[in-house]
């Protein structure tokens, strides 16, 4: 859903200058656009140049801006740190990219409500360190942790590896401050807990990837610090072993984990090599597991990794290392969070994949995965979410092909993934979101809801104006 | 053979703390763990035990009673044994405090043909107590060590990392040595391995057990005393390269890093 939009044009950069000041506006400087013209989905393959960047400082500022917008006809496409997936911060139309990155601060951190006010800008990872201070936790942990913006995060509804225990970034948004696109400041939710007064807006405003609104200022749950931790890392000689391994260890371990992660075997062969380390059974194994358990006291997390190894051991597990201290705990990590660096270092086409079944089904995508390969003869290593049924395929360049076929190839390769899980009632996307990247695959999967989709569209941003090609 | 591995529980924290007023370290409310360099020493260790039949692993600490874990986290790693050389009276040691109790266990404990520590401790970052017990044990010690190229009953040979490169030394056994990051990676802890941990009795041997001289040990028989602890200050001069030409600003970086001698 988009319409015609209108040039940038000096009049308008004037005006904008006026709003967010002289150094906040870029223009016509190609090299300094050109640091917003992509984001980590495809890098310059998928790269449009924007017009003008403005990084504004205060939510009226904003405002101002989408008033401007609408004005003129002009589209504004959001922005947090760039680090996603989907290209949904790409500027396909030109026009304003709105970066947030100077709307960095933390407001408040309320101890006795437990709830985090932050700007939009802020770095995932600065709130956790900053909470942890007090003592509290923010639970949202997308493996980009340390680069993504809370903003984007719920712009995109972000998972990441502690889902499974904590829900994804949707679920620890209280409030969301923001600027519709049709021009005006409006906000949803604040410092409660539960409000059952009418529809709930924070939940159409989270994962909207800026097509609704800017948002300004976002509510955030606190909880207190979880404690200490225990990583398990338990290689399986089949893929299938290791997958009937996540429901059985949740269950028989009777402690809900924080994480159970899944990596294949090609992705920790490429992601040892990147990191320099490796991986006991690394040529025996097929997939691992990574599970992570919170626990009060050293006892407690005896107790519950005694069980759950024990529950892996009876269940195909070639064996299982415990990581309770800080440096085995980083080896075992390491090769998940730079998973994508690693294949990245290899083959710097790779995209990302993002698909989510129900648990029960990831064997069955997991075949289709496979199949695909063959279909294709392309390598697609996988890792992802195991309890969340969230897996990431990265489909790998073959060395001869050309990076502008291979772009056609793995866009289809990821579509036909993206339908399979569907088709299991899954969904196209588990965490990245749609971007541009996944459009054409919503009204296929999605059908009446993507129509209601529309409708809200419209009310909120009539002029489209609001990261157009996206989502639609 | 017998091996010694000497193992430190260490704060587990990347910036140790300092009391500005005494100058001493803020242990209270932090995690402790096993002092990640030694693990170096006890990974080398549990590898010489998988290639030389009836080698022995043992793993000694000196510190309060709940050091402990860190000897049931080297033998979960691999080791046979642990020991806790623990006494209040040991309280305050210095380097060669430390190293004189921990002579006393190793004489005690008897016969070890290698004794591995690690290259220093995060917490105190002096690297002393494993020289220092050498000299006090009159054994050579090899610091530094990246690698053991050869070991026989009587002898060793091993490389060390020195500035600019690698030295080759021999020695004859037994010796001490310090080994150093390179010379391995850490094996994680499997399953079995926690579980034999966790059953595993670590005896404590007191100053009586060690028949020490009341001289020479704790803070009273300590000839040092820390006066001060502090961090030195880091300075930064960040110098930008303008060019409009990048062949030409790369060309001017790289003469400057030569002229610093950093490439
Ligand atoms: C190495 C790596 C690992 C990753 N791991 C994970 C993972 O585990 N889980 C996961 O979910 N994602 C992951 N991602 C994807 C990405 O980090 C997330 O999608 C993240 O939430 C994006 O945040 P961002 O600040 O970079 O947003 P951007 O990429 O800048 O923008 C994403 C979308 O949010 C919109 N947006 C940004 N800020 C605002 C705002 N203030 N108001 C309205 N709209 C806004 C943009 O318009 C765009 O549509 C990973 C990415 C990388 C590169």
């Amino acid at each position: 859903m988009t319409r015609e939009y209108q040039q940038i044009d000096e009049g308008l950069i004037k005006e904008l200058r006026k709003i967010s000041g002289e150094k906040a506006v870029i223009y016509e400087d190609k090299e300094q656009l050109s640091a917003y013209a992509k984001d980590e989905a495809g890098g310059e393959y998928y790269a449009h140049m924007p017009d003008a960047v403005v990084k504004p400082a205060s939510a009226e500022e904003i405002l101002s801006i989408v008033k401007l917008a609408n004005k003129y006809g002009i589209p504004i496409t959001p922005r947090g740190a760039g680090s996603g997936l989907s290209g949904a911060a790409v500027p396909i139309y030109g026009g304003i990219v709105l970066s947030l990155e100077r709307m960095n601060n933390i407001i408040e951190i309320d101890k006795t409500n437990m709830v985090a006010v932050v700007e939009p800008g802020v770095v995932t990872n600065d709130l956790c360190k900053r909470v942890a201070e007090e003592g509290l936790y923010y639970a949202g942990y997308p493996m980009s942790v340390e680069t993504s913006f809370i903003g984007g995060n719920v712009a995109t509804n972000a998972g990441g590896s502690k889902v499974i225990k904590y829900g994804n970034t949707g679920h620890h948004v209280l409030g969301i401050e923001t600027v519709l696109g049709y021009g005006d400041i409006v906000e949803f939710g604040g410092k409660r807990r539960k409000d059952s007064s009418g529809y709930n807006f924070i939940n159409i405003m989270v994962g909207s990837e800026g097509t609704l609104g800017i948002f300004t200022k976002i509510y955030l749950n606190l909880i207190p610090l979880p404690g200490k931790t225990v990583d398990l890392l338990i290689p399986f000689r089949s893929l299938d072993e290791a997958i009937a391994n996540v429901a059985i260890t949740i269950k028989e371990s009777s402690v809900l984990p924080t994480a159970v992660e899944f990596i294949d075997k090609i992705s920790v062969e490429l992601g040892s090599r990147y990191n320099n380390t490796t991986l006991p059974y690394q040529e025996e194994a097929t997939a691992y597991l990574i599970v992570q358990f919170e626990g009060r006291t050293k006892k407690e997390l005896e107790e519950i990794y005694e069980k759950a190894g024990k529950v892996s051991l009876e269940n195909g597990a070639i064996d299982v290392f415990i990581a309770d201290n800080r440096t085995f705990s980083e080896k075992i990590w390491r090769i998940r969070r730079n998973w994508l660096e690693g294949l990245k270092a290899f083959d710097p086409y790779v995209p990302t994949g993002d698909v989510v079944v129900p648990t029960a089904k990831i064997p069955d995508i997991m075949e289709f995965i496979q199949k695909t390969s063959k279909k294709y003869s392309v390598t697609i290593p996988v890792a992802g979410h195991a309890a969340d049924g969230n897996l990431h395929p990265a489909p790998m360049k073959p060395q001869k092909m050309p990076p502008k076929e291979w772009m056609k190839v793995s866009e289809e390769i990821l579509k036909e993934i993206a339908l399979a899980a569907a088709r299991l009632g899954g969904a196209v996307s588990g965490e990245h979101g749609i971007g541009f990247i996944k459009k054409g695959l919503l009204p296929v999967t999605k059908k009446k809801e993507f129509e209601l989709m529309k409708i809200i569209k419209e009310d909120f941003d009539p002029n489209y104006i609001m990261n157009p090609g996206k989502l639609f | 053979m017998k091996i010694a591995i000497l193992v430190k529980q260490v704060p587990a924290t990347d910036k140790v703390k300092i009391n500005k007023e005494t100058g001493t370290m803020i242990r209270e409310n932090l995690e402790s763990e096993l002092n990640p360099l030694d693990m170096y020493a006890v990974e080398e260790a549990v590898r010489l035990k998988e290639k030389y039949e009836k080698t022995k692993v043992i793993a000694i600490s000196m510190g309060p009673p709940f050091a402990k874990d860190v000897l049931k986290d080297a033998i979960s790693m691999g080791a046979d044994e642990g020991y806790l050389v623990s006494d209040r009276k040991f309280g305050g040691a210095d380097t060669w405090a430390t190293a004189y109790t921990l002579k006393k266990a190793i004489e005690k404990l008897g016969g070890f043909d290698i004794i591995f520590t690690g290259e220093r401790a995060t917490d105190g970052e002096t690297g002393q107590v494993g020289p220092s017990l050498a000299t006090q044990l009159d054994l050579p010690i090899l610091t530094y060590v990246s690698k053991i190229r050869e070991l026989s009953n009587e002898s060793i040979v091993v490389e060390r990392t020195i500035e600019g490169g690698k030295e080759v030394v021999s020695s004859e056994l037994p010796v001490v040595l310090s080994v150093v990051k390179e010379i391995n990676e850490p094996r994680i802890p499997n399953f079995s391995g926690k579980m034999k941990a966790k059953k595993a009795e670590i005896p404590t041997l007191t100053a009586k057990d060690l028949d020490v001289d009341p001289e020479k040990i704790g803070l009273f028989g300590s000839p040092t005393r820390v006066v001060n602890v502090y961090y030195p200050k880091m300075t930064r001069k960040g110098v930008i390269i303008k060019s409009k030409d990048p062949e030409a600003a790369v060309d001017e970086l790289i003469k400057f890093l030569k002229e610093k001698d950093i490439i």
